[in-house]
């Protein structure tokens, strides 16, 4: 468990309607930081200026998807390291399982509750190394 | 078709009665006697025409002198018998049964020839003494004729010839032993050697002939058979080539070239040639040429091998350039000796099913995707306002968005159901086994369930102690059963209910319940309970939620952990619905 408060939160969603709905849920119920990135290509770029302590990834974006993104991650030291969350609505239990075996820290299916979105991250966070 | 099926009766009867291999043992002893006793009376009229001839000549030669009287009688005496002989004929012939009494005929003709024997042994007995030597010589060669004809006469059984003949013979040797002459008694002891000689060819030609007979009725049957065969045979052909032509799947017979020996209408159509197109040219013509190299391999594979194959879906090219995806089967046909004759490859078109599998897919997938997302936006941003994360709302404004946010859920929960249903039915939902221990599962379930229940009132309640025995299930799927069980118990329990959890150890087994105290399900229901979108009344969806599913998913997710669900009434009013899995050893 990482000795310090789950804070900084960097969501990568291409729909700005759950971008609007996590921002509120994170930051008003679960009183943490948000920064939204709604194209994929400049995620990277973003991460490496507002250094958040956890990544939420959509699975399905136009352009590049979340696994891809992810992929891109692990190999740049900068970011290589974040622990990612995806969120996604193409829930097969299989894609979930592989997204674990890649290194991702969990998966959230949609539609989540925002009222319980907060909670979630911290029981990840809380589970991570 | 009702001579098909007439054919292939009859075949199967003449196929029951081929068994044997001796072919004179076919021919039935009753049929060789009746053609015997044919032939005899057949050769009656000559005989008899041939005995007047002889008679006349005779009683002409010897009236010459004395004893006129003598011969007047003799003569009469011939007559009657001839003409006795004659209604033995017509009888015969007219006799409609004469192949069942075949064995009587023989016998009044055995009478008949003693009859006619003893009226020529008369004459010898009578004539010959009292005359002079040139008329005894005339005597004894009609004698010796008559007696030699009655051979071929009665060479159908020897045993009439030998009492015919005996008849003769007996007088005549009497009178030449007793004549006082010397050259006499040696014709007299001559004639008795005569006599025998001829019976035995007597009794040879009968041989030839009963074996001549038995031959020809067990080829008379073997024909029979043989016909029967080939009915059996033909009817088979036109069987084979009906389903052949008339069927719906197309059918090529290729030889073990691959050069198409025969198609059927079907192929025909699938493919848009004709059959004179096709027929004795390489079926590599309906391989698409990226394919060919591939569909070489497989080929000297099958010849090699002879194994069937089945279900092998393979890109084909039409006549009009389209190509359609066909499942086949191929067949390859060995002969006795182990030689390959053809290969017979039955093919389906299966483009239109692997679109609609295609299409299913694509629409589960959009449904999953493009209705959760949105579904996302609308229960989020409701349930913020919900749990007050904007601060107050006014109270109208509240119940607005609380009916919106339960209906949204509804509709995810639909959405979620249909999903499950599908991947259920589909076969493309995994469990994932695990040992799970009964009474943790139980209390997991009414904590999860607890919010539900606060909703209806309903509080769920574990009775008795709960089994720590274990059961080998998928822990998450086992939780959606409850749910289902739980949320249905509350949703139809009067308010301030207990709906009461109890697990039971039954051998081998491990049941579950949940006894609830609702108005029980109708008689007309019952049948129903499990199947899908059903529910007892349909204005309990509106009021209380639900997707007609959720028992139709219990029961598909228990029966693939190997378990069995079912409900029964409860005592004192509600129901119990209740699921048993197999116990972990």
């Amino acid at each position: 468990m990482p000795d310090r408060a789950l804070q900084r939160i960097c969501y990568v969603e291409d729909d700005e309607d759950i971008q609007r709905i996590v921002r509120m849920s994170l930051e008003r119920v679960g009183k943490m930081t948000v920064e939204l990135v709604t194209d994929p290509n400049t995620a990277i770029g973003v991460m490496r200026e507002f250094k958040p302590d956890l990544v939420m990834l959509d699975w399905m974006m136009p352009g590049m998807d979340g696994p891809t993104l992810f992929r891109k991650m692990k190999q740049l030291p900068e970011v290589a390291s974040l622990p990612v969350v995806f969120i996604t609505a193409k829930a097969t239990q299989r894609d979930m399982e592989e997204l674990l075996a890649l290194g991702a820290a969990g998966t959230i299916s949609k539609p989540f509750s925002p009222k319980d979105l907060p909670e979630q991250l911290r029981a990840i966070w809380s589970k991570l190394p | 078709m009702s001579n098909l099926a007439n054919g292939i009766e009859t075949a199967a009867q003449g196929a029951a009665a081929s068994v044997s291999a001796e072919i004179r043992s076919h021919a039935d002893p009753a049929l060789v006697r009746a053609d015997r006793v044919e032939q005899l009376y057949s050769q009656l009229p000559l005989g008899l025409a041939a005995t007047v001839v002889i008679g006349v000549i005779a009683a002409i030669e010897l009236h010459e002198g004395r004893l006129i009287e003598l011969v007047l009688f003799w003569g009469t005496l011939l007559a009657v018998v001839v003409a006795l002989h004659g209604l033995l004929y017509l009888g015969y012939r007219k006799d409609k049964q004469r192949l069942e009494n075949s064995d009587q005929w023989l016998r009044w003709l055995g009478i008949g020839a003693f009859a006619a024997g003893a009226v020529w042994g008369f004459a010898a007995a009578v004539f010959f003494p009292s005359h002079a030597d040139e008329r005894q010589v005339f005597l004894a060669f009609l004698l010796a004729g008559v007696i030699s004809g009655g051979i071929p006469m009665y060479a159908a059984s020897w045993p009439i010839f030998a009492v015919y003949a005996a008849a003769i013979a007996v007088p005549f040797t009497y009178v030449l032993a007793t004549f006082g002459n010397r050259l006499f008694v040696e014709i007299a002891v001559l004639i008795p050697l005569f006599y025998a000689v001829s019976v035995a060819i007597a009794f040879r030609l009968n041989g030839v002939f009963v074996s001549g007979y038995r031959l020809r009725h067990a080829y008379q049957r073997q024909l029979v058979e043989l016909e029967q065969a080939r009915r059996q045979i033909e009817a088979s052909g036109r069987k084979l080539a009906l389903f052949f032509e008339r069927s719906p799947i197309a059918v090529l017979e290729l030889d073990p070239a691959g050069l198409i020996q025969e198609v059927n209408h079907a192929a025909e159509l699938l493919f848009g040639f004709a059959a004179a197109e096709l027929i004795g040219r390489s079926v590599k013509r309906l391989v698409l040429p990226k394919f060919q190299a591939d569909f070489d391999t497989q080929w000297a594979r099958l010849i090699a091998t002879r194994e069937p194959l089945a279900g092998i879906k393979v890109r084909n090219p039409r006549r009009d350039g389209l190509s359609i995806v066909c499942e086949w089967t191929v067949t390859p046909l060995v002969n006795r000796e182990g030689d390959l004759i053809s290969v017979v490859a039955q093919g389906r078109d299966v483009t239109a099913q692997l679109e609609a599998e295609r299409m299913k897919k694509e629409f589960t997938s959009t449904l999953s995707h493009e209705l959760r997302t949105p579904l996302t936006s609308i229960i989020g941003s409701l349930q913020l306002i919900n749990v007050g994360v904007l601060g107050e709302v006014p109270k109208d404004v509240a119940e607005l968005t609380q009916v919106a946010e339960r209906n949204g859920q509804r509709l995810l929960d639909l959405i979620n159901d249909i999903l499950d249903i599908e991947r259920i039915e589909s076969g493309k939902l995994t469990l994932h086994p695990e040992k799970i221990r009964m009474d943790e599962l139980v209390r997991e379930a009414i904590v999860l369930n607890k919010g539900f229940g606060e909703r209806f009132r309903v509080r769920f309640e574990a009775k008795g102690a709960l089994s720590h025995r274990e059961v080998t299930g998928d822990h998450k799927r086992l939780l959606q059963v409850m749910t289902n069980l739980l949320s249905n118990a509350a949703k139809f329990s009067p308010e301030g209910e207990v709906v009461e959890i109890t697990t039971e150890e039954i051998p081998s087994w491990l049941r579950v319940a949940v006894h609830d105290r609702g108005p029980g399900i109708p008689e007309a229901f019952r049948s129903r309970v499990f199947g899908r979108f059903n529910q007892a009344d349909s204005t309990t969806s509106r009021q209380k939620g639900g997707t007609g599913l959720g028992l139709a998913i219990c029961k598909r997710l228990i029966e693939m952990m190997h378990g069995r669900i079912g409900f029964e009434d409860r005592r004192g009013g509600g129901t119990t619905f209740w699921f048993e899995l197999p116990q972990h050893a």
